[in-house]
């Protein structure tokens, strides 16, 4: 029997999936966005935000647009390769249970 | 946790990636009203023209509207709660037709000014920017009306290049109908039914 992918703790977390799934899809996005589409409170997006990017999958720009603070975040080249090795991860421990 | 509550979570977690992904993609901007609004722009130059016979009437009539349609996008930006993120092909669908703009611009008023300008090359020149810009459009984001509404600017091109004068100008009034009008109240309604989903889904 082969030996089955581990899931990385990393990405595993849902909230911190959701996002690195949603910086998937954009080119960089601000975090009030980040905040409405997934829902969570401003501390623990910001925990699980800082989680990714102490892992390297995402990038923070913080700047100043119209003298209000805007954090800009952005899915880094290592994140993108995570979040893809995670699916077939996924898609392998499921195995043949996928699209039944 | 048995192996079924597993499997569960696993596939939980594969439709959170699917859902994200697409509500990352997914655009809430709506750019049906730019049809018709350029649109209802082009037949109040070409009145003008056909009324008054005043040789700058498309010129300022494309400026006007080039200045009021920047000051409703910048009123609907800021009017957003939340500013929505930009995606590679928004910035290409923008860039195509950013460069189309600019393009017609800078073509239109040297034909004019050159003396050079008549409106078989008018209308050809017109239907096929805009051809292109509906082509590219709509072949980024795999939309057959819009790739539809393309291939009936590049049909008007054609005619414009061996009709009469009065040809040439119905087959101009009739593509802007069909590609402007109709087709923006068509994207209109499609966006309104999104919008709609989406509404439910987040309730």
């Amino acid at each position: 029997m082969p030996d089955l992918p581990e899931l990385n703790p990393v990405i595993h977390g849902k909230l911190r999936l959701a996002l690195l799934s949603l910086l998937s899809g954009v080119e960089e996005a601000e975090f009030t966005w980040l905040r409405a589409k997934t829902g969570s409170t401003d501390g623990n997006l910001g925990a699980q935000l800082l989680k990714l990017e102490e892992a390297g999958y995402v990038s923070v720009e913080k700047k100043f647009v119209q003298r209000k603070p805007q954090s800009n975040y952005r899915i880094t080249e290592a994140g993108r390769q995570a979040l893809t090795e995670y699916v077939q991860a996924l898609k392998a421990l499921l195995g043949g249970a996928i699209g039944d | 946790m048995t192996e079924h509550a597993e499997e569960l979570e696993l596939r939980d977690r594969l439709s959170l990636i699917e859902s994200m992904i697409a509500e990352g993609r997914r655009t809430t901007e709506s750019w049906g009203w730019t049809f018709v609004f350029w649109g209802v722009a082009y037949y109040i130059a070409i009145a003008w023209t056909a009324l008054y016979h005043w040789p700058w009437a498309w010129l300022v009539t494309m400026a006007g509207a080039w200045v009021v349609c920047m000051i409703i996008i910048q009123r609907k930006r800021k009017n957003q709660s939340v500013q929505r993120p930009g995606t590679t092909i928004g910035r290409a669908i923008f860039s195509v037709w950013a460069a189309m703009g600019v393009s017609m611009s800078v073509l239109l008023p040297a034909l004019g000014f050159s003396g050079r300008f008549n409106q078989n090359i008018f209308v050809a020149v017109v239907a096929a920017m805009l051809g292109v810009a509906n082509g590219a459009s709509g072949m980024l984001i795999r939309w057959k009306a819009q790739i539809s509404a393309a291939l009936v600017w590049w049909a008007a091109t054609v005619a414009a290049c061996f009709g009469t004068d009065n040809q040439c100008q119905i087959v101009f009034l009739v593509a802007i109908f069909l590609c402007q009008i109709v087709f923006g109240v068509y994207a209109m309604s499609c966006e309104a039914r999104v919008r709609k989903q989406q509404g439910a889904l987040h309730a």
